[in-house]
């Protein structure tokens, strides 16, 4: 669908929290074939500290988002959390970060679930409340502290990391939307049922008719609507629930490696799920120049994707210069082990009051 | 252990932001919001919210046991003198106890405080992690 080009991105900010596991010693712990794990380029991951939840990331990458739109919070209209890992089944998470922002109790506020699409979705509606001029500024956020059960090929990747993103009108944005498209079918690759601790999925099935499939086509029809073809973006950026999943759909759409690999994070700090593409796409835009068009594309299980195709504008150096990079972050680091890691992610708990 | 709701709920502003009292009489800052200057005391005064961001000028790392803190132990409690000129203590996180310094660079994050049992309440508010970029 061609947009009007009248909403666009006027801050950003991302969290990554600094400790970090190597993959290999998961591997080697639960005895994975090494193979595999080179297979999957994902060297090591990130993990949330015992304090840590899927809202305080969301806070921070909130807060440097709108640091760097050097927006009054109380002119925010709507914030839409996208999580699979709210510390809360009921209870919302987009009201904890309002309030801590000081952001205007006038505002649509909504936690959104849809497995890791849930941030792309948030990013979809607040495009059409500033077009539709519902709102002044909207904030879609991507948060998780991904799940996996202990020894699932899962644990692997899940990792921990936040992005938001503030969208506003065309005269203040960096970057504009001039298309976007949702794609969405029943496609049963991954869930986790009600009262469930960790996720279930459908190993190779997550691949060729959930992943794979609903990327092709998304950004096949986004391409026909808007008459554009692969050579008129210079980066893409594809979900990146592993280190070769976005390379190997780039090149079925025609995007070469020099295209996805500025956006790719996966490899240096696992999936984040809900923050995953929204994290690579802030690392494009700290590199970006006015001029260059950026797809964007998420996805998530269940199944569903959204590409965006995005055109950056004059002005995007000095907004990034306001925040913490996406490769600051990345560089803020500190090596735990297993056990570390697991008494973090909770995987251990002390029993209080036995 | 379990907190009252009702407390937390009404003293909120102050966990999730550095909340200051600026004297409109005498113009000092102090931390932390209330109708009444510590210093002059004017009760013309204005409730302005702090950067969060300061520097470490003492600290102290603490192994005291309670039924609810173990996961978080040790503790690095720091004294911050803010970039309003404005000390106040808190708690330390993403550094090692070893690590800390003092004239350290900090800024306030929100951050889980402590949850009732895991079925009750979380309790979120601000900690001071070394500052990840001075902007």
């Amino acid at each position: 669908m061609k947009l009007g080009m009248d909403a666009g991105i006027v801050g950003w900010g991302v969290y990554i929290p600094r400790k970090r596991i190597k993959v290999k010693e998961i591997a080697e712990l639960w005895g994975f074939d090494t193979g595999l794990v080179s297979s999957l380029r994902i060297e090591e991951k990130s993990v949330a500290d015992i304090d840590e939840d899927s809202v305080t990331m969301g806070w921070y990458a909130a807060k440097v988002a709108i640091d760097r739109g050097e927006v009054n919070p109380n002119e925010i209209g709507a914030i839409f959390f996208g999580t699979e890992s709210k510390p809360y089944a009921v209870k919302p998470s987009a009201t904890i970060v309002g309030d801590a922002l000081g952001i205007s109790r006038r505002k649509l506020s909504s936690d959104l679930e849809f497995a890791c699409r849930a941030g792309g979705e948030g990013l979809r509606i607040s495009v059409s409340l500033i077009s539709s001029k519902a709102v002044k500024y909207s904030l879609a956020i991507g948060s998780d502290t991904a799940q996996a059960n202990p020894g699932d090929v899962l644990e692997l990747t899940a990792s921990s990391g936040a992005a938001a993103f503030l969208i506003g009108p065309e005269r203040e944005a960096i970057a504009v939307f001039e298309g976007a498209v949702t794609y969405v079918t029943d496609t049963p690759d991954f869930w986790r049922r009600d009262c469930s601790r960790y996720p279930s999925h459908g190993e190779i099935f997550t691949g060729e008719p959930a992943y794979f499939d609903h990327i092709v086509n998304s950004v096949n029809i986004l391409l026909t609507d808007l008459g554009l073809k692969e050579s008129d973006f210079k980066y893409a950026i594809f979900h990146q629930p592993n280190g070769k999943f976005p390379l190997q759909v780039g090149k079925l759409l025609g995007f070469p490696k020099e295209k996805v690999l500025p956006g790719l994070v996966t490899p240096m700090i696992g999936n984040t799920y809900n923050a995953s593409a929204l994290i690579g796409f802030a690392r494009v835009l700290e590199q970006a120049r006015a001029g260059d068009r950026i797809l964007l594309v998420t996805f998530g299980s269940g199944a569903g994707s959204d590409a965006f195709s995005i055109v950056v504008k004059e002005g995007v150096e000095q907004v990034a210069s306001r925040g913490p990079t996406v490769n600051e972050l990345l560089e803020r680091k500190v090596y735990v082990s297993y056990s570390s890691y697991a008494k973090s992610r909770r995987l251990i708990e002390r029993s209080i009051g036995w | 252990m379990r907190s009252s709701i009702s407390i937390f709920w009404r003293r909120k502003d102050s966990y999730y932001k550095v909340l200051l009292t600026r004297c409109k009489r005498c113009g000092r800052a102090s931390f932390f919001a209330r109708d009444v200057c510590p210093y002059c005391g004017s009760s013309d005064v204005s409730i302005v919210k702090s950067s969060g961001r300061g520097r470490v000028v003492s600290y102290t790392v603490s192994y005291f046991r309670t039924d609810s803190n173990e996961e978080y132990l040790p503790l690095v409690i720091a004294l911050v003198r803010l970039d309003e000129g404005v000390y106040v203590t808190g708690e330390l996180r993403d550094v090692e106890p070893a690590e800390v310094r003092e004239g350290m660079e900090v800024e306030a994050v929100l951050r889980r405080y402590s949850s009732d049992d895991p079925y009750g309440l979380i309790y979120y508010g601000l900690k001071f992690i070394p500052v990840i970029k001075r902007c």
